[in-house]
């Protein structure tokens, strides 16, 4: 299964890049949560699992997981329904399947097994094109882990699930016209949602982001707290483990969303530049890992896991310079969360995969 | 659809990857836009924000060093006081709170009470209620147990002998800075340096305190001033304007060697630990700060100089005959007519005529000089904040007419301060040396004494013992009989001046003054005497009102340093106890000249004689301190219950009534001066 040889096709350049981050999240966790934690230890066992859901990624071929994708996909399915009745409850919402002393979040493991259906599904197509009825199809099948998670609720899981298909589709020829038509709606159906869909404590949120000051004590507090924070850290930072910020817990889950505002008021703009630097290179390594894929379901596999990967990245990093609306999305391999790193480190195995099997049969 | 499928779906992917790589780009770049801009260009401003929400400096004050007098007795002190101060956000109705509190307090009324409620309402997180109330208060308030409602200790300064020295003192204000006075002089070194806590806050508002550095107590200021001196200052000083029904007065008393000053008594005085219910004209160090024409005693500048200068030599005759002197429209009279008097004489007995005299042939310049050496027309030293410089006028500028008044003491303004400072510079045989309050400064137990500071030489030793020679003239057959102090010589100099009321010279108001020093010929204080607006029986004069003052203030500070009698000729009273050799031999204001009646009846009945058998009849104790007087009685079997204050001036039974042993005498005391003063020789000085 696992052939001499592929081992020389290990992208390990990737592998260093997504290490350094799990590395630099972790001396970030560490400062912002005050020193040796649970939340540490938890953090790192989640490193740990994920290495080794990496290497199970890595090792099984991409082809014979995509063959098995629906199994993947179903059982998923079965498992967010399941925890939408069984779940855990934490925080208002049901996401999390209790295992003892690890609790796993099948949402974040939804992301890699759309990836992969979807991957199959574009991948594996006779027509050269895409058409209507593929995106309905591909629609559905994305729409219902969505919706699913949506219910739970975990909104911001759910979004992150969209790139997936439309990454994949847009890759797979997607009509342009139809991309634009699809943002049109989207523009359009923005206030119908405002009106009939979002939920007061949703509309807050947009609302403070467009004026935070207007409420700085209440919901306008961790964007103007987030902008307090990488602006306090300036050049070079106040050093490691000097983040007051964080520290005297102004900002709110300074360890989990706003683990980038701490990077940057610890180790200030230059910090920030390797961070930066490193998802960048991490990202376009995995671009190319697309680009070079044999066939077409090893590409549309490495854009699906990376679409959702560098959306949260973008919309992690934008709203930590307090340039989005605050949302609970979490800053992949920095952020604290067993579930999210070892889903993310698996997906990087997928990614890995791909590129190491680009010269085999 | 398209027969290349190999390439085809290769192409659109590296075409649409390639618009997404572009993307992805300037998103890259839109964010480092972002985070350049507030990291770098916003930076000192969010950084700051981020310290103010986080941070708050609080002062730890520092515990203000204590003042003590020049035996270690605490003059002023600080205690640690609760203060009540309030959380406005806990608070759910003010209204209802500034009540229960004002109940509490039990001393406040209806303005205060809507104070606090309004400090209440408007305050968010703090808020004062009372500053530094008593412990029964705090007791009360805290056993309301009211919700927001917490303690704080501050310090309060306090000053246990209340009045005493006040001006010297000063006072602190409630946020314990030194406002007068030494405490406002030397507030850098008493007040120590405030430490500063920080206080890291989370967004719980929870504290993490970090004090960064601690509080260091402020230095101990030990003073020249001798509690026990300056009492007596201040209580002669206060009978003595009462006396005279005069505006107020001030009474220095300086070690003329050292420059220490030993006491600086002013009236009307005022209590520091309540300074903001006294006028602030009592507040006022007259020592200090009121500038008086000295008159007279200026005379002794005026003989310094010409002196000094050998124009004249104490024999040499100046014809005062005349009995006045003419410039243009303006006559200066002499009050007596004297005839050819020596120049000691003109001093002696205080001719204006002859002291201008002298003073037009020492000329403008001269006569500067000399104003000038002694100190006069300058602050004369840091101790004293809101010192007057005084006024003096530029030579150079000095018509004859203006010598003339600066010859005797008018056209200048001197503080008694200064005056007390010229007088010590003859009484140390010519040496200015700074008046300075402050004795040494002790600093983490480490005691550093101030040094002496000498200004310069005022004149020789010589011209100074030729000066000390004719004030103890002044003293013996001048001016200034009432100066005398049985047992010790004394020198000194009355000065009695017009004041200038609306622009003119008042003929009824008058600053009656005396300088001098004592034992002359060995110093020990220099004591001087200025009373405002005399109107009492004793007349205005300097001889007459300020001068028996000098004589109170000089015998108790003489005894209280247990000083030998410069003069071999020991009073009656010396005699009659010749088998009580501790006792000191002076009894205070019992040996004025006025009173030796008394003291010789007492010669003849004194213990020695009761003992010796003639016990039936009851002594004379007129004269008598009121310790004296009893110890006496107890020798005899008798005890007494005493009234007033002072020397016996009546008795019961009378003296040479028959004893009963164990009954109760009656002792009425008094001040001798007060009831029986005749009519002393007047200070002719205007």
């Amino acid at each position: 299964m696992f052939e001499r040889r592929l081992y020389h096709h290990i992208d390990w350049g990737l592998i260093t890049a997504v290490a350094a981050l799990c590395g630099l999240g972790l001396a970030n966790i560490y400062s912002a949560t005050g020193g040796w934690t649970g939340i540490v230890q938890t953090q790192i066992s989640g490193i740990v699992l994920g290495t080794i859901a990496l290497i199970v990624c890595l090792s099984l071929d991409y082809r014979s997981l995509a063959d098995k994708s629906h199994f993947i996909y179903i059982a998923i399915v079965a498992l967010l329904i399941y925890v939408l009745f069984f779940g855990a409850v934490r925080g208002g919402s049901r996401r999390w399947i209790d295992l003892g002393p690890v609790n796993l979040q099948p949402s974040e493991f939804a992301k890699a097994a759309l990836a992969l259906v979807l991957a199959k599904f574009f991948g594996e197509s006779r027509r050269w094109s895409v058409t209507r009825v593929d995106l309905l199809i591909a629609g559905a099948l994305t729409a219902v882990p969505v919706l699913i998670i949506a219910r739970q609720p975990d909104l911001g899981t759910a979004v992150t699930l969209i790139p997936v298909a439309l990454a994949i589709a847009y890759v797979a020829g997607m009509p342009m016209r139809l991309l634009g038509t699809l943002a049109v709606v989207g523009v359009l159906a923005a206030p119908v949602a405002w009106k009939f869909a979002l939920q007061d404590y949703q509309k807050e949120r947009v609302e403070t982001f467009l004026n935070p000051e207007q409420d700085a004590r209440g919901a306008g507090y961790q964007q103007i707290q987030a902008r307090i924070t990488v602006g306090s850290g300036g050049l070079w930072g106040k050093g490691f483990n000097e983040g007051t910020q964080g520290q005297l817990r102004f900002l709110p889950v300074a360890h989990n969303d706003f683990i980038f505002s701490v990077l940057a008021e610890e180790h200030g703009f230059a910090g920030v530049l390797v961070a930066l630097g490193l998802y960048l290179f991490v990202i376009l390594r995995a671009l190319e890992a697309a680009r070079l894929a044999k066939d077409r379901l090893g590409a549309y596999l490495v854009l699906g896991v990376l679409a959702t990967f560098t959306f949260q990245v973008i919309y992690n990093i934008t709203m930590s310079a307090g340039l989005a609306p605050v949302k609970g999305l979490t800053l992949p391999l920095m952020s604290y969360g067993g579930s999210s790193m070892i889903a993310t480190l698996a997906g990087f195995g997928l990614i890995l995969n791909v590129r190491m099997r680009r010269f085999t049969n | 659809m398209s027969e290349k499928p190999a390439t085809e779906w290769r192409a659109t992917l590296k075409r649409r990857l390639a618009v997404a790589g572009v993307v992805f780009l300037a998103w890259t770049a839109a964010i480092e836009a972002r985070l350049v801009y507030l990291q770098v260009v916003r930076h000192e401003e969010l950084f700051s924000r981020a310290e103010r929400q986080q941070m708050r400096t609080v002062e730890a004050p520092a515990r203000r060093g204590a003042i003590l007098d020049r035996g270690g007795r605490v003059l002023a002190h600080s205690v640690e006081a609760d203060s009540l101060y309030a959380v406005p956000t806990e608070i759910d109705d003010p209204d209802r709170a500034a009540a229960a509190l004002c109940g509490a307090l039990e001393d406040c009324g209806p303005r205060d009470r809507q104070g606090i409620a309004n400090r209440i309402r408007r305050g968010r997180a703090f808020a004062y209620v009372r500053r530094q109330v008593s412990p029964d208060q705090a007791k009360r308030v805290a056993a309301l147990k009211l919700d927001g409602v917490g303690f704080m200790k501050e310090d309060r300064r306090f000053y246990p002998n209340k009045d005493l020295a006040a001006h010297v003192l000063g006072y602190v204000g409630i946020d314990n800075r030194g406002l007068n006075g030494i405490e406002a002089a030397y507030d850098s070194l008493i007040k120590g340096r405030a430490g500063t806590v920080l206080i890291q806050t989370d967004a719980r508002r929870q504290a993490f305190s970090r004090i960064e550095r601690p509080p260091t107590t402020g230095s101990t200021l030990e003073l020249t001033v001798d509690q026990y001196l300056q009492h007596v200052a201040e209580r002669e000083l206060r009978i003595g304007v009462e006396e005279n029904r005069a505006a107020g007065g001030a009474a220095v008393i300086m070690d003329p060697r050292s420059g220490e000053i030993l006491a600086l008594a002013n009236w009307p005085t005022f209590n520091p630990n309540a300074y903001r219910e006294a006028p602030t004209d009592w507040q006022r160090n007259r020592a200090v700060q009121d500038l008086y024409e000295p008159g007279s005693t200026f005379k002794v500048v005026t003989a310094s100089a010409a002196f000094e200068e050998q124009l004249v030599s104490p024999n040499d005759p100046i014809d005062v005959s005349a009995g006045q002197i003419r410039f243009g429209a303006r006559v200066i009279n002499d009050d007596h007519r004297y005839g050819v008097l020596s120049f000691a004489d003109v001093i002696v007995k205080s001719s204006n005529v002859g002291a201008i005299k002298v003073g037009l042939r020492l000329g403008p310049e001269r006569m500067g000089l000399y104003v000038n050496r002694f100190g006069f027309g300058r602050a004369t030293s840091p101790d004293f904040p809101g010192e007057s410089p005084g006024i003096v006028w530029n030579p150079a500028r000095l018509t004859d007419s203006a010598l003339a008044s600066v010859s005797m003491g008018y056209q200048v303004g001197v503080t008694p301060l200064q005056m007390a400072m010229a007088v010590s510079a003859i009484a140390n045989g010519g040496e200015l040396v700074e008046p300075r309050v402050v004795r040494a400064v002790i600093t983490d137990g480490t005691r550093t004494a101030v040094p002496r500071k000498t200004t310069g030489r005022a004149v020789s030793a010589g011209t100074a013992a030729t000066l000390t020679d004719i004030m103890e003239r002044v003293v013996v057959d001048g001016t200034a009989k009432a100066a005398r102090v049985p047992g010790y010589t004394v020198a000194g100099k009355t000065g009695t001046a017009q004041k200038v009321v609306n622009g003119r010279y008042s003929q009824s108001e008058y600053n009656a003054s005396f300088v001098g020093f004592v034992p002359s010929r060995n110093p020990l204080f220099t004591i001087v005497v200025v009373i405002d607006s005399p109107h009492g029986r004793n007349s205005y004069y300097g001889g007459t009102v300020a001068a028996p003052i000098f004589q109170r203030i000089a015998s108790a500070a003489l005894r209280h340093y247990g000083a030998p009698p410069s003069i071999s000729a020991a009073p009656p009273l010396l005699v009659a106890r010749r088998e009580e050799p501790l006792t000191q031999p002076t009894a205070g204001p019992a040996e004025m000249p006025g009173q030796v009646p008394a003291i010789v009846t007492l010669a003849g009945a004194a213990p020695g004689a009761a003992a010796a058998g003639r016990a039936s009849l009851v002594p004379d104790l007129r004269g008598l301190s009121a310790r004296d007087g009893l110890r006496m009685l107890a020798a005899l079997g008798m005890t007494a219950r005493l009234d007033g204050v002072g020397v016996v001036v009546e008795q019961d039974p009378a003296p040479g009534s028959p004893i009963e042993r164990g009954t109760q005498a009656r002792l009425q005391l008094g001040r001798v001066g007060a009831t029986h003063a005749s009519p002393l020789p007047v200070d002719t000085g205007p």
